[in-house]
Order: C-alpha cells, then sequence, then structure tokens
C-alpha cells in the first residue's frame, strides 16, 4: 500500500486524504466536500503518520 | 440481432424477472440517490439488476438517458449474460469463462447506418459530458465518476486494448479525468507520451454483460479483446469508424453510449477519493487528462454503472480469476476440486482452495503456487474436498477446527506488489485448513448417504425442498492441455 496523509479542507473543515506523492509536490489538493483548493501546507491538520 | 444491453434486460425480464427491478421515479445521480437505493437492497441481501429509467444529467435536468447498475450483482446474473443457467452460476461458471478466455472470434465492421450507436451524434462544442447521468457513488468522492470499460488502440501494432478505467467529471464537460492503472494501460500510456502523441481513447458506457466479462479476460499483450469480447459474446463484436479517427479506431457500434477522446502526453490532474473495490476510499493522486473529442449514443441510451465496492464488483474480477487459478493449479497438481475468492475478500484478496489431500505439505505447496498466480491475493485457505469452497461457514468452520496456528498458518513477508489498500501492505500468507493426517485426529460426522437417499425433503417435507447444490464443489471438468 503506498503511503497516504490525512488533511482538512481550510475552507469547509472537510477531512480526506491523499497519496503522499502529493504532500511535498507544490501541487493543490481538491477537497471533495467543497471543490475547492489548497496546498497540504494551509491544511489546519495533516495527519502523516504510517507503519513503521 | 446483435447482443446488446436492451436485449439481455428482456431476457432477465422474460426468463429470470426476480434478477431485475425498474425504478419509474426520477432519480438525480449526482445526489447519491442511484446508490442510496442500491446500498439499501445490499443490506437487505438483494440484488437484482436496478434500472433507473428516468434521470437528471449533472446540470440537474431530466435526460434521455436511464441508468442500470448491479448486471454483475450475483453470479447467477454473470451465468445468464454467459447463457448458462443459475444452477451452474458456481465452479462451473468460472470452468466455462476460462474456456471462453482461450478463444477469439474476429470482430466484423458495419456501416454507420447499422449502428445503433451513431443515431445520436455529438462533436465539438456538442459533445457536453455535463449532459449525461453520472453517478456520484459514495460520500467522501471527488465528484460524478463513470466505471466502464475504456478501449486503447496499440500505437503501432494493430490490437485493442479494452479495460476498465474510472473516468472523474471534473467541473468542465470536455476535460475530464481518467484513471489508468492496469499493465497494458500503462504500457500503451507510455509508448504513445515517448512519441509525445495524444492517447486516443474511448469509453464504453453500456453494452451487453458478456461485452465487459469478455474485457476482464486474463489476455497477454498484444492480444485483440474485440476479437476475445467476440468469444464471450458468442458472435463477432460489430464494429464502427469513429466520429474522430474514422477507420484507424473503432468503436463498439451495439453500445449504448460512446464517449470519444484523448490523452494529452504528460498532463496530469487531482482525482479520487473514490470508493474502491476494497471497500475503502481511495487516496487523491495524480492522473491523467480525458479531453472529450465526441460523444454518440442510441436513442433513449442506457448508461451501464457498477456500484463500485459491491458484488457485481467483485464477481467482475473474481469470476475469470477462479478459472485460471483453477486451470494453473489442476495443471501443476492434479489434486485441485475448486477454487473461489469470496465477497468477504472482495473477490481480489482471499483465495479458497479445496484439495483432494493425499499427505502432509501439499496444501501448503498448492497455496504458494496460488499466491503466484494471481498477485491480488493475499490469504490462500487450503481445505479438504469434502468442504464447500463457496460456503464461507464451511471453511471457516475448517480454519476453526483443523488449523494449529503454529503449524499450519504462514506468514511471506516483503512480497508482491501493492495495488489495494489494506492493513497488510507487502504481506501474503497461507492457511493449510485441512485435516491433520499425521496425528490420530477425530472424523466429520455425517448422516448417512443411504440414509439421505432413502429418506428425501421433496417426498416428506416437500414444501421445504429446494433445488439441489451441489456438495462438495462441482466435479473438475477434464482439462484441455
Amino acid at each position: 500500500m503506498d503511503r497516504i496523509f490525512w488533511v482538512r479542507c481550510p475552507h469547509c473543515a472537510g477531512r480526506f486524504f491523499c497519496d503522499y506523492e502529493l504532500r511535498h509536490a507544490g501541487l493543490k489538493l481538491e477537497c471533495p466536500f467543497c471543490q475547492r483548493q489548497f496546498l497540504p501546507d494551509e491544511s489546519p491538520e495533516l495527519d502523516e503518520r504510517w507503519f513503521r | 440481432m446483435a447482443r446488446d444491453l436492451p436485449g439481455f434486460l428482456d431476457h432477465l425480464r422474460r426468463h429470470y424477472p426476480a434478477l431485475l427491478a425498474e425504478v419509474e421515479r426520477q432519480v438525480n445521480p449526482e445526489r447519491f440517490e442511484v446508490t442510496a437505493l442500491l446500498e439499501q437492497l445490499q443490506r437487505g441481501r438483494q440484488f437484482p439488476t436496478v434500472l433507473f429509467k428516468s434521470t437528471t444529467n449533472l446540470r440537474g435536468q431530466p435526460c434521455e438517458f436511464s441508468i442500470v447498475s448491479n448486471v454483475f450483482a450475483t453470479r447467477e446474473h454473470c451465468a445468464a449474460a454467459l447463457g448458462l443457467p443459475p444452477e451452474q452460476a458456481g465452479m462451473a461458471l468460472s470452468l466455462h469463462y476460462s474456456e471462453l478466455e482461450r478463444r477469439t472470434i474476429p470482430p466484423e465492421v458495419v456501416g454507420r447506418s447499422q449502428a445503433p450507436v451513431k443515431e445520436c451524434v455529438r462533436l465539438g462544442e456538442a459533445a457536453d459530458a455535463a449532459e449525461l447521468p453520472i453517478v456520484r457513488h459514495y460520500e467522501m468522492d471527488l465528484g460524478p465518476v463513470l466505471t466502464m470499460a475504456h478501449v486503447i488502440k496499440a500505437p503501432d501494432e494493430d490490437f485493442y486494448d479494452v479495460t476498465f478505467c474510472k473516468t472523474f467529471y471534473k467541473h468542465d464537460p470536455r476535460r475530464m479525468a481518467i484513471s489508468i492503472h492496469s499493465p497494458h494501460f500503462e504500457r500503451l500510456l507510455a509508448a504513445y507520451e515517448r512519441r509525445d502523441e495524444p492517447i486516443p481513447v474511448v469509453n464504453v458506457l453500456g453494452h451487453h454483460p458478456a461485452f465487459y466479462l469478455g474485457a476482464l479476460a486474463l489476455a497477454p499483450w498484444g492480444n485483440n479483446d474485440y476479437a476475445t469480447i467476440g468469444s464471450f459474446l458468442g458472435e463477432p463484436l460489430r464494429l464502427v469508424p469513429s466520429e474522430t479517427w474514422g477507420d484507424r479506431f473503432l468503436v463498439p457500434a451495439d453500445a449504448e453510449i460512446v464517449i470519444e477522446g484523448e490523452i494529452p502526453p504528460g498532463e496530469r490532474v487531482v482525482v479520487d477519493p473514490f470508493g474502491e473495490i476494497t471497500r475503502l476510499y481511495q487516496a487523491q493522486c495524480l492522473r491523467q487528462v480525458f479531453n472529450v473529442k465526441a460523444i454518440t449514443f442510441r436513442r433513449g441510451a442506457i448508461m451501464q454503472d457498477v456500484f463500485s465496492g459491491n458484488q457485481g464488483h467483485w464477481n467482475l474480477g473474481g469470476i475469470p480469476k477462479e478459472g485460471s487459478i483453477y486451470n494453473a493449479l489442476q495443471r501443476r497438481f492434479g489434486t485441485i476440486r475448486a477454487v473461489h475468492l469470496p465477497y468477504s475478500g472482495c473477490s481480489r484478496l482471499a483465495c479458497y482452495v479445496s484439495i483432494d489431500k493425499s499427505r502432509e505439505g501439499q496444501a501448503k505447496e498448492i497455496g504458494l503456487v496460488a499466491l503466484t498466480e494471481t498477485w491480488t491475493v493475499q490469504t490462500v485457505v487450503v481445505v479438504d474436498a469434502d468442504i464447500d469452497v463457496f460456503n464461507e461457514q464451511d471453511v471457516l468452520w475448517a480454519i476453526h477446527t483443523y488449523v494449529d496456528p503454529s503449524r499450519d498458518i504462514d506468514l511471506v513477508k516483503n512480497v508482491g506488489t501493492t495495488v489495494f489498500t489494506t492493513a497488510m501492505q507487502r504481506s501474503k500468507v497461507i492457511v493449510d485448513a485441512t485435516r491433520p493426517s499425521h496425528v490420530a485426529f477425530p472424523e466429520r460426522f455425517k448422516v448417512p448417504d443411504e440414509a439421505l437417499a432413502r429418506v428425501t425433503l421433496e417426498e416428506w417435507l416437500p414444501q421445504f425442498a429446494r433445488p439441489a447444490v451441489p456438495r462438495p464443489a462441482e466435479p473438475p471438468r477434464p482439462l484441455p492441455r
């Protein structure tokens, strides 16, 4: 399984998760709940824990 | 008359009415109204094919298309699609599938006037995907998703590859996204991208279910999937020149709806989450762009959809794999009774194999080979011939009764690929759930066969009599070498 990370949308507070290739790619994520875009570092909450 | 989706639905209406439900009320598929009904049917363990006769498009307006889902929702549906009676929906169906996938029937080309899919043609700005009733399936899905098969033609070779991929509607009716993840499509994508050329691609949104079952055949690279699909249809697949590429790219003439498009080389957009086969969401990631060039369809076309992560989705991959795993194991060992990829493992992650055991160690050996036959399987359980692999209660009984965990469960670490998101990651497990023969061990009880033959429900309690269920698994057929 590829590593993932969870984000919280800064616009609508919806939580969803992304493939880790998007974590530092400089690309905007797209919120599935409000369709607005934001960078991972703009998320008020990031969960990057993973299997050891 | 050529085999098509309306013909199959008529076949269900006439011969298997319990396998078809028809909804007259208008549904808005983008507002989860299709999946809300399907989910409630699923919770009640009811799996009819559902035809939604009145729908709205992505603008919320009534549209001319209907939607059909759950076409593959039971093995009986799949058997009906391939011309088998429902009582042959077990191992016999998987073996029939594996016979069909070894044959081909060349396609035939027909003129536009003979092609129902050309009854309505939308080109340029008129090729508007928002006119379609595209289903949004699950709460966290990025948006509406088309779930049916695509066709790509090899750039320099004369074959067509047909594979299921998701197409994401992304706010722009002429610019969607396609999620390519099959080995053959990835290879075709790389071949076009090396040439820096747009990739012609066609999304086939509705056809006879044998078309899609044939598209899933485990065919080698270079196989013309249109010819394999002919084997499943039992007749030549009828093709017609596309609007965008003419004779250079032929499309199925009897499809309900065809979207012609191009994948620009190197361009990627964000897609997902999407509720996938494992009943988990796929993580948001980058995938290819799909620029819409043309949409053609029958008048009153039926747009087909797969209720992802449910039985229909599972059957689509499980039935083809059962046949191929059975054939591979039987050729090598000759002791295989049946193979089943159960719904509990999404028909991808777990594999149950029943064998005529003759010695200790045999089950583990068979389990190891089964693991290498299909990369999706994470757990193989091997049981004795008297256990029905299609009856999960039976299989679990064998595990709880016969397995000594320290001896009979083996973990294989760091092997294979990780396409599906599960906590097992790169691990695989083999469970030998056959009755121990190396120690004095109790025997499973049974009512004498003679008594079962003499005292029958049909005679004594006819109101409880049901069609006989083969037990143990149906006897294997001889294998062509």
